[in-house]
This record gives C-alpha cells, sequence and structure tokens, in this order.
C-alpha cells in the first residue's frame, strides 16, 4: 500500500518533466499506429462477415423436366436443389415450389414462402387454396392474396420454357423487399 | 429411486421417439385417420361420403378400380386423387396400404348367398340411356323400391330427402348413382340391392339391368345447376364485404 | 503451531491473495431481513453455469454443419451414453434460465432495486436479459431440424422487413442468399462463441456492481431514495446488517440446489426437445412453431393488423428495449416499496397477463388452420343422420373445398373462422350464399373455387346447421323483395 501511494506521485511528475512536444508527438503516434492497426485487423474481419452482402450470387436456371410433367390448369409441388447450394448444405439443400400450369407455355411458379413471414404454404387443389399453418395466411391459385395476414400475393419465379422443359430463376430467399 | 428409473426410462423413450416423415408413414390406422375418414367417418361410415366399411362394396369392387379411385379420385364426385403425381399427398405405397388396410378391417362375406352378386361397374351397355330411362320397368322399379322413402318420383319423402335435385345430381357420377343403388347405405338405414329387390312383385334381388335401369332414370333427371339469385347478387357486388 | 494443510494454504494465498480479496466479498454486510426475496439471481447465474458445462459437452459431439447436425443429435438422443440426459439438461436449464432471469428482473423491477444507486447494474442486466434471449433462439436454432429450418425462415423474414438494408441484413444472418450450411455455421458461431463471451463479459461488471453498490436492503413504505441522503442511509443500514456468508450465501445455495434439481427432474422425466422432423424444406406439411418463449411473439405476429406489422415487428423490441434501460432515469429516485407503486405493479401485472395471454394463444393458435381436417376430422354423426342425399354432397363440399380446415363443428376443425355448429340460426340462405361467395371477414372469397352445384349444396347442408326446431333467422334479402 505504502509503496503504490510513494510511486505514483513520482510517475507522474517524471512525465511533467519531458518536453510537452514530445510527449505528444508520442500520444499522437499510439493513437494512429493504433487506429492502423485496428483497422487492419477489423476491415478484413468485417469484410469477410459481411461478405453475404458484398458477394450475391445472382438466381441460375434450375431445370424442372419437361412440360408435359404439368398438367394444364392444375398446380404441383416439385423439389429442385437450391443452384446457390453448399455442398455440406445436406437436406436444407433442396427447395420446393409450386407449379401451375395455365396453358400451352404459360406457366406460374410459385415460391413456398409465405409473404407474411415465410412459412411453407400447403396447397389444397379441391378449394384451389394456399393456406399457410403458421398465421393462416389464404391465398388463391393464381397467388394472389386471399385472407389473413400477408402483406401481397405468393412470391413467383421468373420461368421461362427451354425446348419443352420448364426452367425456373431460383436461389434466394425471398423477402419483402427482394421478392423475386 | 425406482421412481426416478421409471421416470428416467420415460425421458429417455420420448427421446427414442421421432416423427417419421410424411412419407413415411406407414400405419394404415394413422393414414386412414387422416386421409379418409374426414369424409368416410372415423370408421368407416356415417360420414357424408358412402361407408368403406360395407363389405358388400369390398366384395364387388375390383382391385383395380378402388386403386384408381384412390389415386386419381373419381370423376364428376367429390372424391379427390390422393396420389402424389395427381396432386395429392400419399406415395403409391400408401395408397396400397391404405386400400388393403379398409379391405383388411372391413370386408367380409356379405352375409347373402342368395344369387350372384351384380357387377360394380357398369357392364359395357348397349341400349340407348335415353330409352333406359323412359322404360316402364325403369318407373316401375323407382317407384316401388326407390318411391317409398324418395317419393315416387324422386320428389322427396318423409323418409328421405328428394333425389331429383339438381345440385345432388351434379355431384354424384352415374357410377356413384349405381354404387349406392347396389349397397345402399347401410349406415344410414338405406336398403341394399336386395332389400329393395324386395319389394318388387318378384321379390327378388335388383338385377344388373334393373340396377342399370334405376340409374339411368334418376341422372335423367340431371339438369345444370343455374347459379340462384342471390348467388349472382353476391358474385357481381364484390364490394359489400361484411 | 499451525498445520501441514494450513501452511499450504498459506503458502497460495501470500501469492493468491484470496483471503483479502475474495473473503470480504464473502462476508461484505448485506441488510438484515432479506427473506428469500434475492435469491433469482444467483440461480440465474447457476443457470448460466449449467448451460457453460452441458454446452461444451454437447458440442464435443454435435456437428455444426447443415449436412450431419440432424444425425448427430439423433445420436446424442439414442447412441451417445447419456446424450439424450445432457440435451434435456441443456435444454430445460435454457428454460430455467430464461424463467429465473424473468423473476429476478421482475424482483428487481418491483423492490425499486434500480434505482440510485444501482442504474448500471441495471442497465447491465437488461443487456443480460437479451443475450439470453438471444442463446434461446440461436439455440433453437441449432436443433437443426424443421422447426429451426422455418423459425430461421420467420427470423429472415421479419429482418428483412427493415427498411432499406433489410435484404442485406437478411443475407448476412443467413451466411448466404439462402437457409443452408452457413446459416446453421454462423447461429453455431453465435450461440457457442460470441453471446456466452458477451454474456461473460457483462456479467463481470454486473456482479461488480453487486459488490460496489452493496445488496439493496428490503424497501420499506415511506422510505423513499434520495440521492442526497441515500449512502448516510444505507451506511446505517449496513453497519446494523449481517455478513453475506453464511446466511444469505445459504439461501442462495439452497434455491440454486432445489432449481437444480427441479432441472434434472423435468429432464429425466420429460426428455430433450426434439429433434423434430428433418430439416427438407420440400416437406410442406411442416407446421413450424418456436419454443415456448418465443411463442407470445409468435401470437403478437399471428394478431396485429397486417398493415401495422412492419412497425410493431420493428418498433415494439426498440421501444421495449429502450424503456428498459431508460427506466432508471425517469424513476431512479423516490418510492421503492410497490406498495406505494401501483403503476409499476400494475405494469407487471398487465406484462405478465399479456405475455400469458399471447403464449397460451400462441401455443392454441386458433389462427392456425388445421391443414388436414377436411380429411381427417369426421362430420359429427348426428349431423350426418339427418342430412338428405343434396346435404350429404354439401357436407362432402364442406369437407372437400376445406371449409374444415377452418370451421369447427362441435368444436372440431379449425379455429380460425368461426364455429359452425349452429351457422344457421345466424344466417339466412342468402346471407350464407353471399358469405360463401364473397368471402369477407377474413374469409377468402370462394365464388370462383365453388360451382353452382356446390354452392347450392353447400348452403343446404349449411342450412341444417342449428338446433331442432329453432326458427330460421330472417332474411334480409326476403324482406327486400316483399317492400
Amino acid at each position: 500500500m505504502s509503496e503504490h501511494e510513494s510511486r505514483s506521485p513520482k510517475a507522474s511528475g517524471a512525465a511533467a518533466e519531458s518536453p510537452p512536444n514530445r510527449r505528444s508527438a508520442l500520444g499522437w503516434l499510439s493513437v494512429a499506429l493504433g487506429a492502423l492497426a485496428t483497422t487492419a485487423a477489423g476491415v478484413p474481419v468485417v469484410g469477410y462477415l459481411l461478405s453475404p452482402i458484398l458477394r450475391t450470387p445472382g438466381d441460375r436456371w434450375v431445370d424442372l423436366g419437361p412440360v408435359e410433367e404439368y398438367p394444364e390448369k392444375q398446380t404441383r409441388l416439385v423439389d429442385f436443389v437450391d443452384p446457390l447450394h453448399r455442398p455440406w448444405d445436406g437436406q436444407s439443400e433442396r427447395l420446393a415450389a409450386y407449379v401451375r400450369h395455365d396453358e400451352g407455355e404459360k406457366f406460374q411458379v410459385f415460391m413456398v414462402n409465405c409473404t407474411h413471414l415465410g412459412c411453407p404454404v400447403s396447397w389444397f387443389p379441391q378449394s384451389g387454396l394456399f393456406l399457410c399453418p403458421c398465421h393462416g395466411g389464404v391465398y388463391y391459385q393464381d397467388g394472389q392474396r386471399a385472407s389473413g395476414p400477408p402483406p401481397r400475393g405468393l412470391y413467383s419465379y421468373d420461368s421461362r420454357v427451354v425446348d419443352g422443359r420448364l426452367q425456373i430463376r431460383a436461389g434466394r430467399l425471398p423477402t419483402l423487399q427482394q421478392p423475386g | 429411486m425406482a421412481l426416478v428409473l421409471v421416470a428416467a426410462g420415460c425421458g429417455r423413450r420420448l427421446a427414442h421417439e421421432r416423427p417419421p416423415r410424411p412419407s413415411e408413414v406407414r400405419d394404415f390406422e394413422q393414414l386412414f385417420a387422416r386421409n379418409c375418414s374426414g369424409c368416410h367417418g372415423a370408421e368407416g361410415r356415417l360420414g357424408p361420403a358412402p361407408p368403406l366399411a360395407d363389405p358388400l362394396f369390398l366384395a364387388i369392387i375390383p382391385e383395380a378400380e378402388m386403386k384408381r379411385v384412390v389415386s386419381e379420385g373419381r370423376a364428376r364426385t367429390l372424391m379427390p386423387a390422393f396420389a402424389r403425381e395427381q396432386g395429392g399427398t400419399l406415395t403409391a405405397e400408401q395408397v396400397d396400404i391404405v386400400i388393403s388396410g379398409v379391405r383388411k378391417k372391413w370386408a367380409g362375406k356379405p352375409d347373402d348367398t342368395a344369387g350372384p352378386l351384380p357387377d360394380y361397374l357398369a357392364p359395357a351397355d348397349k341400349t340407348d340411356v335415353h330409352a333406359r330411362a323412359n322404360r316402364e320397368e325403369a318407373f316401375q322399379v323407382f317407384a316401388l323400391s326407390c318411391g317409398n322413402c324418395h317419393g315416387t318420383s324422386g320428389q322427396g319423402g318423409n323418409e328421405a330427402g328428394p333425389l331429383k335435385n339438381a345440385a345432388f345430381l351434379s355431384l354424384v357420377s352415374d357410377q356413384a348413382l349405381r354404387r349406392i343403388v347396389i349397397t345402399g347405405r347401410p349406415d344410414l338405414g338405406m336398403p341394399d340391392f336386395r332389400k329393395l329387390g324386395a319389394m318388387l312383385p318378384a321379390g327378388q334381388p335388383l338385377t344388373n339391368e334393373q340396377i342399370a335401369d334405376v340409374v339411368a332414370l334418376v341422372a335423367s333427371w340431371r339438369r345444370p345447376v343455374e347459379q340462384s339469385q342471390t348467388a349472382s347478387a353476391a358474385a357481381a357486388g364484390g364490394s359489400s364485404e361484411r | 503451531m499451525p498445520s501441514r494443510t494450513q501452511r499450504i494454504i498459506d503458502w497460495f494465498d501470500l501469492r493468491l491473495g484470496i483471503r483479502t480479496a475474495v473473503l470480504p466479498i464473502l462476508t461484505h454486510p448485506v441488510p438484515r431481513g432479506l427473506g428469500w426475496y434475492y435469491v433469482f439471481g444467483s440461480a440465474t447465474l447457476t443457470m448460466f453455469m449449467m448451460q457453460i458445462v452441458t454446452g461444451i459437452c454437447l458440442a464435443v459431439v454435435y456437428v455444426p454443419a447443415a449436412s450431419d447436425a440432424y444425425t448427430s443429435l439423433e445420436y446424442l438422443n439414442n447412441e451417445q451414453p447419456l446424450g439424450w440426459l445432457l440435451r434435456a439438461v441443456h435444454y430445460w436449464s435454457a428454460t430455467g434460465m430464461v424463467v429465473l432471469i424473468s423473476l429476478h428482473a421482475t424482483r428487481v423491477f418491483l423492490m425499486g432495486a434500480f434505482k440510485y444507486p444501482r442504474e448500471l447494474t441495471w442497465i447491465l442486466g437488461v443487456f443480460l436479459l437479451l443475450l439470453t434471449l438471444g442463446l434461446a433462439f440461436t439455440g433453437q436454432v441449432l436443433r437443426w431440424d424443421q422447426d429451426a429450418y422455418w423459425g430461421v425462415g420467420v427470423g429472415a423474414a421479419m429482418v428483412g422487413r427493415v427498411p432499406f438494408i433489410g435484404p442485406a441484413l437478411v443475407h448476412v444472418l443467413l451466411g448466404g442468399p439462402n437457409i443452408g450450411g452457413e446459416t446453421l455455421s454462423r447461429f453455431f458461431g453465435l450461440h457457442v462463441f460470441v453471446l456466452p463471451g458477451l454474456t461473460i463479459l457483462l456479467l463481470v461488471p454486473h456482479l461488480y456492481l453487486v459488490v460496489r453498490q452493496g445488496i439493496s436492503s428490503r424497501p420499506a413504505p415511506g422510505k423513499p431514495v434520495d440521492p442526497k441522503t441515500y449512502e448516510a442511509e444505507y451506511e446505517k443500514e449496513i453497519a446494523a446488517g449481517e455478513p453475506f456468508y453464511p446466511y444469505d450465501f445459504a439461501k442462495d445455495a439452497i434455491f440454486s440446489a432445489i432449481c437444480v434439481l427441479v432441472i434434472f427432474a423435468l429432464a429425466i422425466s420429460f426428455g430433450p426437445k426434439g429433434p423434430s422432423e428433418p430439416p427438407d424444406p420440400t416437406l410442406i406439411e411442416a407446421e413450424p412453431r418456436p419454443d415456448w418463449y418465443f411463442l407470445p411473439l409468435f401470437a403478437l405476429l399471428a394478431l396485429s393488423p397486417p398493415e401495422m406489422e412492419t412497425a410493431i415487428i420493428l418498433t415494439l423490441p426498440v421501444v421495449a428495449v429502450a424503456i428498459l434501460l431508460l427506466l432508471p432515469f425517469f424513476a431512479g429516485k423516490g418510492e421503492r416499496h410497490p406498495r406505494r407503486r401501483p403503476v409499476a405493479v400494475l405494469v407487471v401485472l398487465l406484462l405478465f397477463l399479456t405475455l400469458g395471454v399471447l403464449g397460451w394463444l400462441g401455443n392454441v393458435a386458433p389462427w392456425s388452420p388445421e391443414m388436414f381436417a377436411w380429411s381427417g376430422t369426421p362430420i359429427p354423426v348426428h349431423i350426418v343422420e339427418r342430412l338428405t342425399p343434396e346435404q350429404l354432397q354439401g357436407a362432402a363440399v364442406f369437407q372437400n373445398k376445406t371449409c374444415r380446415n377452418c370451421h369447427s363443428l362441435d368444436g372440431q376443425g379449425g379455429k380460425r373462422g368461426p364455429d359452425l355448429t349452429l351457422v344457421a340460426t345466424r344466417l339466412s340462405h342468402s346471407e350464407l350464399i353471399r358469405q360463401v361467395i364473397q368471402g369477407g371477414g377474413n374469409m377468402p372469397a370462394y365464388g370462383k373455387q365453388l360451382s353452382p352445384a356446390e354452392v347450392e349444396a353447400l348452403v343446404s347442408f349449411l342450412g341444417t346447421l342449428r338446433r331442432e326446431g329453432e326458427p330460421l333467422p330472417r332474411s334480409p334479402a326476403a324482406d327486400e323483395t316483399k317492400n
């Protein structure tokens, strides 16, 4: 205790004796170097963690099989492998979609995610409705919102028919502000 | 201590239980309860749809037909398709489990030895349906067998509701009518083809021919259902939400 | 002559200084008459320590990769000796931690212990509460099953509503464009490193402040906190107080021990939670439910009006946290005793009532359609028996068109819409038709989904849904035609 008391006033006295500009120069240098070092170490870390924003691979076209597999005026549940999946995604690499074959080459392919909070909607062919099990959102067969909390109709994939095969552009989890 | 051990088994057992994937459910009771009981009744009877717990029905329906109906649904009725390829939820294996389960649980010898059973599917018919519906025999069989309950001209009676009803006839196919004429609705007190035939002067079970007559007659009452006034008004005035 | 053990202890103590550093803490004087009210904080800490121990054990076997996580959970449940028990203890002590930290915070709030000079202790506590909830949510995701997968989806959908940066935040949260391997790894990193680390980081100053400011005395009515006089008064209470060890320490220890035993009893008898169905997004029959801690939120999201929902999702948590953090600044002085703070008591009662009701609703989820009612919930037999052929078809329409998923008969079926057992006493024929075709009142319009024959049969069936002999409601449409 006594040792401590005697040491501190001496230390501050010594500091006061050194030339003022040298002290401030050292002080500034420590701040500047510290900032540089922190930035050097911090930027890669932050960049690493935020990389999913910077590196956003675009959706890719996925083949959903020949058009004949989808009877006209009907809706079918299909699953496919997420084109942007990681090798270790396991079962979660798969995704599901509802394909509604309107007529000819006109298709609507809906994402299964409810637009309310993303739960998977179920299709009921007899009543022509999609129902969400979480909060009871309901959609008509053309994806329009029918009732419940969803703020909009079902999200849908871009689709095209190439050489008699249905393709959709998929990969990203849809959210309200980035639906497609 | 013993209590702790019992309890230990309990938590551990719970840990072992895992819900199977819906496509892996192979238990008939579970499949039936989840997919069939809604319309056919919890015990396969006393639902709005015709009973499956009916030995006579199970004796006459061909295996292939039953599989087709469960998989693809029945056209012009409310029976939906259950096979995955048809937009339903059951795998082919599950369809088989349901069918064999229904047979195992409810098939039995229909309690009758007198004479052959009628065909489930309408035999290839050479008679013009229109002509058949207008045959004197058709009216007679209907009046005597069905008329007691449904009214002699199908207008409905004290015992049972009308058959001459556009909505009803639009929602049942001729094949469904045929099945009901043959099996009746034992769960709801409607007699089968034997008791129906017994009301005729001959007192014999209805023949294939007579069954076809009745079905043709009843089917001839089918009229397109016009949208009722209220309905069209409601459909038009979409804005008056309540 | 000191004994050999005594000499060894002395040798260490000279170097470690335990006696001078720790003993004063253990024996620091606390006010008299604390009773058993002050035990929740230490019990929360005990739960946290159990979390750490069982968590480390689980991490030794659990594989935090999306491809194998589910298998490793099943392995833990079924193969790993005592794996099921450790998973159960981890789950139940998480439950215990959430419960106890809530009780602790409530106790501190009701007794006004957050007031001068313990504001910082409270603020740190608020962050510890948030971290606990964060641990609960991330832990639920590590149980990489169907509920976890869609739970992340729900989280993403909520985050995605943040103005402007929502989509970017979603991708950071998921570690990629969609839910998958990197999502699980991110949550693993959060649950195992970041959040526990932060918790410990905040726990240290929290406990330091507890010791530095001393344990608050039991509040007494008519003895308000006044920063000018508080120190002197507290000094007096402390001078008349008793050392923390042994009596109050014993109370903490006894209560913590009871909590641990209860957790073990729960773990042994109810086992671990899940995993439920595998995390396969193509299993569309999933009916995701959050763990109990988030049921009130689940309910709130179902019940809030759609146009206000984004505002509720984004502002409610911010407002709630802000209120908690600012509490000691607008209520840092004055009466401490709950009897003199009726508003505070009322707020607590309302809060728990609201949470209780919302949690119960979240558990029952009456707004969720019963997805298999149409094909799996029979029409009550007494109704079927009185139907005409047309009405039987109508009943089949009722099932086939999935009306039953939202509407009950005899209490069986979905609860989203009204029970229709006696609907014909409420609505006339034409009202029924209009309701079916146009929908309204949160019911979809079925006009395009039903053929005229189906409408006819259905309404004819619905018209029978009343007690025998009860008069039909007067039809406004009929009245109109009369006039």
